[in-house]
Parts: structure tokens; sequence; C-alpha cells
């Protein structure tokens, strides 16, 4: 690796390390750990839509796994969501998987039509499974919990935990993109016959990036409870919650590794924006036509857009 | 027994209406092939339409929707001509999301400019009920599924026996091989689309006297709405018309059994069990769902 | 090594593949031959795994792959190219045959190597970092070929790779053809190109509305009668 982007790296990495101690408006701070929130979601979303090609608009229901499967473990049985995570993960990887192997067959419009009936189907469940979710009432997390089960008393520590996790998912993305998965994935993805021809299993490629993309969105799930301490249906399992973690990733750039955190970066604080200076129904105005023109325009997103202009300076350069 | 004929009968008459709603979007999958996230927000605007008439003009609603299924139409002209045609070749996520973020602009114009007040249509006859055999049949009710199964029946007589509608149908087999013999793909998209969604408003306004209306009502049937024409085969009308009967009736018996809650949770095991085990339902075309594609 | 033995395949009513059985030993060329819709495609799409067919078998070296999909009949050596060449437009051409490379198990780094290698072999180094998608039609078809070596197969099945070349393309991809036939690949090879048929194969199989209507050397089944009339009006050198 070149050295310019190793340290640029390590520059990049003190400033997000420090960004708790230079931040303190805690609005701002909110915010910030706010935006992470959404770059984890909409980047274990992309290994799946943008890696693997499977346009999710049901992810919200890994969502909702990760953070009831934590909470409940935490109140019923005194678990520490530091261990209740990973049976959340283990649990939405697993119903990840086995989504992947009933809808395989399935292409285009008609796999995102089974996705999205089966974010509604788990979020019928939690508003209506009253004895263990309580329903619309939600459930809350009891701030005594302390450290040891990720409740602090300052946003600082819901900062780092947050960077790490998105570390984790952009992580898990470029191991990826570079490993024989990645490059399967992306066969599959442009042309699935041929990919099959050559020795693909794309059957097997298919249930790994879901169950993946799955396990990251329901870590996710379990750091947005430990945060908010309070997690009902409406907030976690509910149909725009999937559409969003979907425009996020798709207005940053699906498929690629920046992407789904450039779209939060951007999506994140125009909708606060938009809700403080527009009201509630124009700033979700904005967002349909956000949709709309980026999905029309500018379909590759923000990042691909960049690569666009790149390429094309280079070429420009070059001739 | 009573009951039991109240209850399916209380479900074909809903059937009936879905009916409509399902054609059209059928229809759009079949030759425009995209999914029409934004249908249900079309019906929406019949009831906003008829509501405003009826309240502002005193206009009977039934007479109102004559008014407003050709503005809805209208407006289905400018949205495929700004959206809809540039998602033609494009790849899948455009497909998808466009009409999607046409659905969350829609419903949120609607609340923008009419708040989330819930509204009523009210007539002299609204409450009106006749009865027959021991069956209480709601009077607007009655009305609305009639006019609804004779605009879809309409539709498919215009598809079937005029020119243009077998144009159409060719479009919706092989847009390749209909371009090749002169017909003009395009706007075959522009008047499908148009007349779809028109479709979908004049459904909204033949409930308007008998569901409350808020922006975002749409919700609410936008999920049944695929299941049926999924279950009835995309593409297909009277696989449309057919498993709108059957969802139907589906929601009046589940609703009785199980409660609304749970009722609608039997809507969405069916949808995927059909999509799991015979994607093309009733009568759609074997295979459809492994192209994606355009 | 590839057993064909009385495969059928229906399309709706339709029998594309009629009851067609051959063998085709180690190391071997066999051409197959046949007018437009004769069934040859369907015939390697049934073989390759693509498609099911309504009757009979495919062995491999002894082991019968019906129930195997495309993917594991490639792991276990049948590699094939499409008519229609389908390469991966949007990775490099290096990564296209990185693809098949990896299907012998290797890292992603040997891969590289492997793939790497076989440009090498098939003189396309110089397009390694071309987009797939940017190439000209001899080139995808070259492509279509080196992915499908990149796989390590023992039997290669191509499928009209030779269509829409000029004459110097044409020797060029028979000599690589013979090439490899020299290291030991077994190659069953669909063209309407004769002059190439008679050139590399040793036996040339003759389809005709899903039948197998010849089975032998080449000068004899231009010869043969049944063949001239299915081929009435075509001339023997390539038009």
């Amino acid at each position: 690796m070149r050295l310019a982007t190793i340290l640029g790296g390590a520059v990049l990495l003190a400033v997000l390390l420090a960004v708790p101690l230079v931040v303190t408006n805690l609005f701002w701070l909110n915010l910030a750990i706010t935006v992470l929130l959404w770059a984890a979601l909409a980047s274990a979303w992309n290994i799946l839509g943008g890696l693997a090609g499977g346009l999710s608009l049901g992810h919200a229901a890994y969502f909702g796994i990760g953070a009831y499967v934590t909470t409940l473990l935490f109140l019923r049985l005194g678990i520490s969501p530091w261990l209740g995570m990973w049976a959340g993960a283990a649990l939405a990887a697993a119903i990840g998987a086995g989504l992947a192997t009933i809808t395989l067959r399935l292409r285009g419009p008609f796999f995102v039509l089974a996705t999205l009936a089966f974010g509604i189907v788990i979020h019928i469940v939690a508003v209506n499974w009253r004895e263990v979710t309580r329903g619309a009432a939600g459930l809350v997390l009891p701030f005594s919990g302390g450290p040891e089960n990720m409740m602090f008393a300052g946003l600082a520590p819901y900062w780092y935990i947050g960077l790490a996790l998105v570390g984790l998912c952009v992580g898990t993305t470029i191991a990826i993109r570079r490993s024989r998965l990645g490059y399967y994935l992306v066969a599959l993805r442009e042309d699935e016959d041929a990919a099959r021809s050559l020795g693909v299993r794309v059957v097997q490629c298919k249930v790994i990036a879901s169950a993946i993309s799955a396990a990251l969105t329901a870590l996710a799930g379990t750091f947005y409870a430990t945060f908010v301490q309070y997690i009902d249906p409406a907030s976690t399992t509910q149909f725009n919650i999937s559409v969003q973690i979907a425009l996020v990733a798709i207005v940053g750039g699906m498929g690629t590794v920046i992407g789904p955190v450039l779209g939060a970066l951007v999506v994140v604080p125009l909708g606060e924006l938009s809700r403080a200076y527009l009201g509630g129904g124009p700033a979700l105005m904005v967002y349909g036509l956000l949709l709309i023109v980026i999905v029309l325009a500018v379909p590759r997103g923000i990042a691909g857009g960049i690569e666009s202009v790149t390429r094309h300076l280079r070429r420009r350069r070059n001739s | 027994m009573q009951l039991a004929l109240q209850i399916v009968t209380n479900g074909l008459l809903l059937g009936g209406l879905y009916a409509l709603l399902a054609v059209g979007l059928t229809l759009i999958f079949g030759v425009l092939r995209v999914v029409n996230f934004a249908h249900a927000e079309f019906m929406m605007l019949g009831m906003f339409g008829t509501y405003w008439i009826w309240r502002l003009a005193g206009i009977d609603p039934y007479l109102a929707v004559l008014l407003v299924v050709p503005l809805i139409f209208a407006l289905g002209i400018i949205v495929d001509r700004l959206v809809l045609q540039r998602t033609i070749g494009a790849p899948e996520v455009t497909v998808v999301f466009a009409t999607l973020g046409l659905s969350i602009l829609m419903q949120n114009a609607a609340l923008t400019m009419w708040t989330a007040d819930i509204r009523s249509v009210t007539t002299d006859y609204s409450g009106m009920v006749f009865r027959a055999g021991g069956i209480r049949i709601s009077v607007p009710m009655a009305i609305s599924f009639v006019v609804a199964m004779m605009a879809a029946a309409a539709l498919w007589l215009f598809l079937t026996r005029t020119l243009y509608g077998k144009a159409v149908q060719a479009v919706a087999q092989n847009r390749e091989a209909a371009a090749l013999m002169g017909i003009d793909v395009r706007r075959v998209y522009m008047w499908t689309f148009a007349t779809a969604v028109a479709a979908a408003g004049a459904m909204g306004g033949l409930i308007a006297p008998l569901f409350t209306v808020y922006p975002t009502v749409g919700t609410s049937y936008i999920v049944a709405v695929f299941v049926i024409v999924v279950l009835g085969g995309l593409g297909s009308v009277p696989g449309a018309v057919l498993a709108a009967l059957v969802i139907g009736l589906t929601e009046a018996i589940a609703g009785y059994l199980l409660g609304t809650a749970w009722a609608e949770l039997a809507t969405f095991i069916i949808f995927l069990a059909v999509l799991i085990a015979r994607p093309q339902g009733f009568f759609g075309r074997r295979g459809a769902e492994t192209f994606g594609g355009r | 090594m590839l057993e064909v033995d009385r495969i059928t395949v229906d399309f709706h009513g339709l029998r594309a593949v009629n009851e067609v059985s051959f063998t085709l030993p180690q190391g071997r060329i066999f051409g197959l031959i046949g007018p437009n819709g004769a069934g040859k495609t369907t015939l390697f799409n049934a073989i390759s795994g693509m498609v099911r067919p309504t009757s009979g078998a495919v062995r491999l070296n002894g082991q019968d792959l019906l129930r195997l999909g495309p993917a594991e009949r490639n792991r276990l050596g049948l590699a094939r190219t499409f008519q229609i060449v389908k390469p991966f437009g949007g990775l490099s051409v290096l990564d296209n045959v990185v693809v098949g490379a990896l299907t012998r198990g290797l890292s992603v780094a040997d891969a590289r190597e492997m793939a790497q290698a076989t440009l090498a072999r098939l003189e396309m180094t110089r397009h390694a970092g071309a987009m797939a998608a940017s190439l000209p039609l001899a080139l995808r078809k070259r492509l279509e070929v080196a992915r499908a070596l990149a796989t390590g197969p023992r039997v290669l099945m191509l499928d009209e790779i030779m269509g829409g070349l000029n004459p110097t393309e044409v020797n060029e991809t028979l000599a690589l053809i013979e090439a490899l036939n020299a290291e030991g690949l077994t190659l069953l090879v669909i063209e309407h190109n004769m002059n190439a048929i008679m050139r590399i194969a040793e036996t040339v199989l003759v389809l005709d509305g899903g039948r197998l209507i010849a089975e032998g050397p080449p000068a004899e089944v231009t010869r043969d009668p049944r063949v001239i009339a299915v081929y009435l009006g075509e001339p023997l050198e390539d038009a």
C-alpha cells in the first residue's frame, strides 16, 4: 500500500477518534451517531443489495430482530447486550439464509416483493405478539444497566461503538470484494448462467451474502436499542425503515464500499434539516423526490457519480 | 349459515372493489414490466378528488368520480412522461425505486396539502341497506361493486376486442416484435399507464362514500393489491379479477375468524407462499418471475 | 470420456433434441454440425446442465451427471462457451478469467496468476485491463474461451466461436484448438464453418431436426447424401 494511503488513513482515523472530544454539543454529537447508525445499516444492506444484486425492501426485519432479541435477552434473562447481540445476529443470519433459499429463483420485482412481504410479516408479528414484544407499547431498556450492559451516561461511548460497527460493516464489504465470494457475486450479478457455467455455486453465494447482510443489520439493531434505550415496532420493523435503509445505500452508491457511508452523510443531515425547516410531510416529500431524481439521473449514486467524473477527467488528461 | 353467507357476500363485494385496483396494476406490470409501487396513491388521489368535489361543489360522489377520472388520467400521462419513460431499459434499482419514490412523494404531498385529518363522504343513501334473503348489503357498497366490475369488464373488452387493445396485448407479450410490427411502444406504455392509474383513481372515487379518506390510506390497500396481482398472475386481467374475489373472501373470512390484525398476516403468508411455490399465480406466464427482465 | 445416451429435450410440445447418442473419447476432437435450428445448442445446454432433458443420460468418465447443475458439472471438468457470448461486462478482461480460475480452488492471488497465464496463452495480455464490455466481438469470443479454459476442464465444448471472424482470426483459433488438443484437452465443437471442421475434427456429428443423422470422419460425412440433402444449396466451402 502506498505511503500516502497509509498516512491518509491514519489521519482519518485520528480525526474520527477525536470527534467526541471536539464536538461537545449534544445535538450534533447525537446527529453524528445517527449518521454512523445509518452508515452501518446501509453498508450491511449493500452486501446483499449492491454486491449480490438482491434489492431488499425488508431489511427492517433484521434490524428489529437484532433489537428485540438483545432487549428481550437482557430484560428477561439478564444477559448483557454485549453477548446478546451475537445471538440476535445469529438468528438474523439464519433467517436471512432461509429467506434467500426460498426466494432463489425470483428475479427483479418478484424478489423485491418477496422481501417486502417478509419484512411486513415480521412487523405484524412484532406489533401483535404482545406477550413477548409488548406490541406498539414497546420495550424500555432501563438505564440502570450500566456499561457492562452497553448503557452509558454520555454519548461519547456510543460514538466509538458506532464507529466500530461501521468499521465492521465496511471492513466486511472490502473483505468480500477482494475474496473469491466477491468475484462470484459480481459474476452472478452480471450473468447468472455464465457464472454457473464457470463453476460458480450461485445458491451458496446468495445465501451467504444474505446471511452476512442480515447479521450485520441485526448488530445495528442492538446498537440502536442500547443507544435509544427504547424500541417499538414503529422505530424498528416498519416498512419505512426498510425503505430508508435502501434509500441511503442507493443515494450513496450501491455496490461500492464508500457509497453507503456517503449516503448516510448526505441523507441523515438532509432529513434532519428538512424536518426542522419544512416539517414532517414536506421532509418526506424531499426524500421521495431525492429517490426519484437519484435513481433516474445517477443510478450509481454519489460514489458512482464521483467515479465517473474521475474516470472522465483521467481520460481527458491522458488523451 | 346466515352469518357465513353474510361474510361471503361482504368478501365478494370487497373483492369486486379490489378488482378495479388490481386490474390496473397487473396491466402496468404486464405491459411496462414495472411494479407500480405508487398505484394506491393514485387511488388515494381519486378518493380525495371525489371528496373535494363533493365537499366544495356538493356534487354526488358517484358523479364526482366521472370528473375525477379524466384528471387522474392526465396526471398519469404526466407521470409517465416524466418518470416512467425514463425507467425503460434502466437498471433494476431504477425501475423499482422510481415508483417507490413516487409513492413517498405523493403520500407526503397529500399530507402536506390536506393534513392527516380523516375525512368522510356522506350522502343521503350512505347508511342505506337492502336485504336479500336475510343478508344485509349496503347500498353504496353495492353500487360501487357493480360499477367497479363493469369498469373491469369494459377494460377487458377493450383489450380483447379492439385493435388498440390488441396492440397493448402484443406489447405485453413481446415488446420487440410489437415494435417491429409498427406499434408505437412508447405510446402504448403511456396510454396503458394512464388508463391503469385512472382505473385506480376511479376505484378510489367509488370507495370514497364507503371508507374514510386520508393521505396514507393507500398503504392499507397496496399490500392486498400486490398479493392479488401476483396471485392472479402478473399481466393477466381475468386473473386479477379472480384473485381479487379470492382475496376479498379470504380477508372477510380471516377477519372474522382471526381478527383484523392476524388476518393481515394471513394475506402475507399467502403472498409469500404464492411467490415461492407458484409465482406465476393463476394465469401468469410461467417463468416471468425468472426474467426479472424487460 | 463423455457419453451422451439417448438425450431427448422437449420444449412445450416441440422436440428439440431426439434420442441423440454418441461417445466422445478422451483426447479427441468431435465436430457438431447441422442447419440452424437443428438442436445443436440445445444439446450443449442439456450436456452442460442448463436444460433438463426429458429423458436420457449424460456421463462424464462414467459418472452420471443428471442430478448435477452446471456449476457442479464444470467442477467435474466440463466447460463450455456460449454462442451468443456472455462476458461479465462490468469486469475487466483479467477479472473475467479470474472468475473461471477461482473454480479450481486456488487462492485469489493464485487465480489471478493463472488467469494471466491463460490470457498470455491466448495472446490477450495487452487487453487484460480493458473492460470486457469494450471488446470487439472477435476478442469477446476469445475471452469466452479463455474464461472456460481457466476452469481447468478436461472436456471443452465450443459453440460457434468462429462465427463472425475473418479468415486470419479463424486460422488463429484453429491453431489454438489444435494446440489445446495436443495438450490433452477433449473438445466438442459446434461450427458452421465447414473448412474449419474439416481441418480439426476427427469425427463429425450431424444433427438435423433434433436427430443425429450421420457420424463419421469429415470426408465421409460431407459426402453422405443425407447430409448433402439437409444442406441442399449450401456449398461445402464456407460462404
